[in-house]
């Protein structure tokens, strides 16, 4: 089950709000879909983005995506430790495999993303 | 519509992830390509392989097998097998192929899935009547690999073969789970392995008596490709086609026959005059991935094509394989792979780019 603390994209990344801080990763049907892991792109800190906008791109054994930005803003962080070990995306999508933090522009752009439940019926729509 | 293997039900029972490959469902995975590929390098792996062709040709004349194959037919003993190519006649290779030698007029030619049907149809036009030709795959004849340093501990007691006088590229008759099979030391990781091939639920016994074996676990298509690449044996249909040659992919060594055959003056020609691009094995310096079509450049101008990539679990970095012009084709020279996303740093490598492949071992116990 997606955790309930989290808000949802339709492109499979989830979003952890903390005052004007996103932090975000993809979900469990993400890196299902993905398999391993083998490499996630580092986005620079200081970089802008824009809501929509692919913050960075992730690798496996199989397929490449991209990761977007839920909102415009302003990179903080990337995760670091997924440079060395790109599996915890497949082992701890919703802890240790976080990709990055987003300070962002404005909260109100993440008004539209799905909690929990919504999202769980979105996953349920597509199968 | 896709074929089933006799294996289907196993697959969906292990919990493999099935995709369409050449007509196939195959499993890509079980628990995950990397785990797998691991655990063919450490240990064993099985793999359904029964969507690639079996051709039985038997003939009293295999010197009838040479005008169609690049390999020594005749002077191939009973008991080996030999790699080679169905070629066009501009050296172009319509396939890349195991033959066999069952008996003094019995062969097995061992071809890819896709090319399968075209295969046979082409060996039986060349061949006439000088030969019987029985497409086995089409009789309901299966295959299984297990591949690994663990495969003749594994396979031994399941068997009337003693594996000890089994060496590299033999093959035999045998016996495995008490059933008639053709057992042969062959295979596509470079993993210590064998090959099974016997009637379909011959093949279901010994698929389910090898994984009895704690250590032999099952594996897909995904760690196959990444286990093959490693080795650099070529996948035909992606890093060889009729629209290649085997001087350029690098695999002159194979053209052994003294005899004449369909493509033989124009390999000797392409030989002669050296080709102008050659299949290179090269190893990126990230993890970053590239794939088939990504652009080789060197100093900002495109001198190849990639035709494989993948994630190498044994080196941690991106390999692949493509096709460089000539004049850079030397290993040690310093290239880069663009891809949709981004440029990425590789060096060409001596092939097979991984080295500690077993198949060769003579400790098989």
């Amino acid at each position: 089950m997606a955790p309930e603390h989290l808000k949802y994209t339709n492109q499979h990344e989830w979003v952890k709000v903390d005052g004007n801080v996103a932090t975000v990763g993809i979900t469990d049907h993400a890196q299902h879909a993905l398999g391993d892991v083998t490499f996630v792109e580092m986005p620079k800190s200081g970089r802008q983005v824009a809501k929509g906008d692919e913050a960075c791109a992730i690798e496996s054994c199989k397929a490449a995506a991209g990761i977007y930005a839920p909102a415009g803003g302003t990179i903080l962080e990337a995760n670091q430790a997924l440079q060395d070990d790109p599996s915890l995306v497949n082992t701890d999508c919703y802890g240790a495999g976080w990709v990055y933090k987003l300070k962002l522009s404005d909260p109100g752009e993440l008004a539209g993303l799905m909690d929990a439940a919504q999202y769980e019926k979105f996953l349920a729509e597509q199968e | 519509m896709s074929c089933k293997t006799v294996l289907y039900d196993k697959h969906t029972a292990l919990g493999g992830r099935l995709v369409d490959f050449h007509g196939w469902v195959l499993p890509v995975q079980y628990e995950g390509i990397l785990a797998e590929h691991r655990h063919c390098r450490a240990a064993a792996c099985l793999f359904d392989t029964c969507h690639m062709g079996q051709i039985l040709i038997c003939t009293s004349c295999p010197e009838a097998i040479s005008l169609v194959l690049t390999q020594d037919a005749p002077g191939l003993q009973v008991g080996k097998a030999a790699y080679g190519f169905l070629l066009n006649e501009a050296g172009g290779i319509i396939d890349d192929t195991v033959l066999m030698r069952l008996g003094e007029k019995e062969f097995l030619l061992v071809v890819n899935a896709g090319t399968a049907e075209g295969d046979y149809r082409w060996v039986g036009e060349h061949l006439k009547s000088a030969a019987e030709i029985v497409n086995r795959s089409a009789e309901g004849w299966a295959k299984i690999d297990l591949q690994g340093p663990q495969a003749a501990r594994i396979l031994s007691p399941l068997t009337n073969v003693d594996l000890t006088q089994l060496g590299y590229f033999r093959v035999t008759t045998a016996k495995v789970c008490g059933k008639d099979c053709i057992l042969s030391r062959t295979g596509y990781t470079g993993e210590l392995g064998y090959e099974m091939f016997a009637p379909g639920d011959a093949i279901v016994e010994m698929f389910d008596a090898i994984l009895s074996d704690r250590q032999a676990r099952p594996a897909g298509l995904g760690a196959r490709d990444s286990l093959r690449l490693e080795m650099c044996y070529p996948l035909h249909g992606q890093d060889i086609d009729p629209g290649t040659n085997p001087i350029e992919a690098g695999l002159g060594f194979f053209l052994k026959s003294q005899h004449d055959h369909i493509g033989s003056q124009a390999v000797r020609r392409i030989a002669a005059a050296g080709p102008g691009r050659r299949l290179v094995g090269f190893a990126c310096e990230t993890r970053r991935r590239c794939s088939t079509g990504d652009r080789i450049m060197h100093q900002g101008r495109q001198v190849g094509t990639v035709t494989s990539g993948a994630f190498s679990p044994s080196l941690e970095v991106s390999i692949g394989m493509g096709y460089v012009s000539a004049d850079l084709a030397g290993p040690g020279q310093d290239l880069e792979i663009a891809t949709d996303r981004a440029f990425i740093p590789a060096k060409l490598v001596e092939k097979p780019i991984y080295k500690q492949g077993t198949c060769r071992t003579k400790q098989l116990l």
